[in-house]
């Protein structure tokens, strides 16, 4: 057994030492000198001299633990040294990095309940965290990305520490049970580093999970929702905490590029777990990161440009009395949003609107524009009708200002 | 009759005079057309695996056919805006395929003239045509000398034989 070992350990080293040289001679062969130069100090060390390390953020802040993972992508050299970081967050909706919130995330509902909405650098859809949720981030170089890899190693610390069974799918989620998704993955991939980092249910408020995702239509990325189940309802052993320490000893005692089981041994030559306080003072640079996650410019105007479309009908009450309509009464709003902005709105007021009396339809249109897709847009729209009341002494909203300003309202404010 | 012959030889050494000096010109015109759409135009590519053709000081930019097919199908691009001044290796926008965002980084220095709207319509047009309907961005050059950095056609192939060789 040993022996066999041994003996596979030296084919590996000299299948790798083979590699090297090859690669070496070939390259001077192809390519220009300035080139070589610049490849070779791009290259990378053989599997033994890759150390590996666990990384426990102690911040529960998902703007903070972005940031740092951003910090981390910028400024760590991962040839040598392979990262895993472990964090968790408190109740928050991350969107992917080119998704829209206003589509993926119920807004309304995360301001009602105070939960935060942040936006990401990497890719993918929308995901829900709590104290319930354990995420994980495996920084590579990125010629050594390997999602499969990751993925792989935390299904063999489920099955080694609580026997769980579990699949990987086309999608690259976490499978269990058939049909019920555990996780979440997403990447960056970058010009020397590359992350990928998921996201475990293990025990999250799955009501709170699947209000805060209501969606609409979205022609940005689009989230693939799935049927989701926690960790704990298939095993109570499974807390976030014994999960992390259990893919913790995985990732320390598997091999940086191979998924085998170097065992109790290969765990001692690896730097261990280790408690990171994610602070200005360890990471200088980190608060700036942590800034621009947190402004509205990088949550909500980064999103892609969409139009949104509603109709209402209109009461009778409202419309012109002693005239009959052949057609449906209803009030068309359409806004385009670009950057998170109102740019274009069409009003299409229905005939009868109009013959009642209702003329708000120039100053709706041009005190929307430029203003953010918020409530602010509607603070400035009743104000505009409201300035037209100037003549008279009541400063109020008609009933048909009113009916107007409410369609908008729920435009903006509901899913 | 003498006279009469000289002139006849004048006029015609100064017609073939004539024509060779046309051919002379022509030929030189058909050798700068023929450097211009060689040299000028030329495809260069990256180790990073993007591509840019420059033609009159204006630089297009797209990704590498094995760019497009280690990414997968990309769902969304998001590219830099007409205006936007980059730099040689600055990252300058972002591909996103299935699940992973991959940076772009511009292969020269330059002003953003251009962005192809039909890729952010239809991302999908980087994998079916990368080196046409698929490109990125179009800059003005601030740098031309920075091409003389970039591989040629053979050279990128070479490179990815080398480079593929790696992975395995």
């Amino acid at each position: 057994m040993a022996q066999s070992m041994m003996r596979k350990i030296a084919l590996s080293n000299m299948f790798v030492m083979v590699g090297l040289t090859r690669r070496a001679s070939s390259r001077s062969l192809a390519t220009g000198k300035n080139l070589m130069v610049k490849k070779t100090s791009n290259d990378l060390p053989p599997e033994e001299e890759i150390t590996k390390s666990v990384f426990m953020s102690q911040s529960t802040d998902i703007y903070t633990n972005l940031a740092l993972e951003d910090w981390m992508y910028r400024n760590m050299d991962f040839r040598k040294h392979h990262v895993m970081m472990v964090w968790r967050n408190e109740p928050c909706v991350v969107i992917g990095r080119h998704q829209n919130p206003w589509l993926e995330a119920n807004v309304p509902f995360l301001s009602e309940k105070e939960i935060a909405l942040a936006r990401r650098n990497s890719g993918g859809g929308t995901v829900y965290h709590d104290r319930g949720n354990l995420n994980i981030t495996f920084f590579t170089p990125r010629e050594r990305y390997d999602r499969k890899y990751n993925l792989e190693l935390i299904k063999r610390a489920l099955f080694r520490g609580f026997g769980i069974k579990s699949i990987i799918n086309d999608r690259h989620d976490i499978i269990v049970r058939d049909k019920y998704k555990i996780s979440g993955t997403a990447a960056k991939l970058g010009r020397t580093t590359a992350y990928h980092h998921c996201t475990l249910l293990v025990n999250a408020n799955k009501a709170d999970l699947s209000r805060a995702l209501a969606k609409r239509e979205t022609n940005a990325t689009p989230s693939t929702p799935s049927p989701v189940v926690n960790l704990s309802d298939l095993d109570n052993r499974v807390t976030v905490e014994s999960l992390q320490t259990a893919v913790g000893y995985e990732y320390l005692r598997t091999p940086a590029l191979q998924l085998e089981d170097g065992g109790e041994r290969h765990i001692s030559k690896q730097r261990g777990f280790q408690f990171i306080n994610p602070t200005e003072d360890w990471f200088p640079g980190l608060s700036e990161l942590k800034n621009d996650l947190q402004t509205w410019d990088w949550s909500f105007g980064r999103t892609p440009m969409f139009t949104v479309s509603r109709s209402f009908p209109v009461p009778s009450e409202l419309l012109a009395p002693s005239k009959v309509y052949s057609a449906a009464q209803e009030l068309v709003i359409s806004m385009t949003v670009e950057k998170g902005l109102i740019n274009d709105v069409t009003l299409n007021i229905p005939p009868g609107l109009v013959e009642s009396g209702f003329h708000g339809e120039a100053s709706v249109i041009t005190h929307l524009k430029g203003k953010r897709f918020t409530s602010e847009a509607l603070n400035a729209l009743q104000d505009a009708m409201l300035t037209r009341h100037t003549s008279g002494d009541v400063k109020k909203l008609d009933e048909k200002e009113q009916f107007v300003a409410k369609c908008f309202d729920q435009v903006v404010n509901t899913v | 009759m003498i006279l009469q012959r000289y002139l006849h030889h004048i006029t015609k050494q100064c017609l073939t005079r004539q024509c060779v000096i046309q051919s002379n010109y022509k030929q030189s015109y058909c050798e700068l057309k023929h450097n211009y759409s060689t040299n000028i135009k030329e495809r260069k590519f990256t180790d990073r695996h993007e591509w840019v053709v420059v033609e009159n000081n204006i630089g297009t930019v797209g990704i590498s056919s094995y760019a497009q097919e280690s990414l997968g199908d990309v769902v969304f691009a998001q590219l830099p805006d007409p205006g936007t001044e980059i730099k040689e290796g600055d990252e300058c926008g972002a591909l996103e395929s299935v699940k992973a965002a991959s940076e772009i980084y511009s292969p020269v220095s330059g002003t953003v003239t251009e962005k192809n709207s039909d890729v952010e319509k239809k991302p999908g047009l980087i994998n079916t045509s990368c080196y046409d309907k698929g490109w990125l961005f179009k800059l003005k050059l601030t740098k031309p000398d920075e091409l003389k950095e970039l591989m040629t056609e053979a050279q990128y192939e070479e490179f990815l034989k080398t480079d593929v060789e790696k992975d395995h």
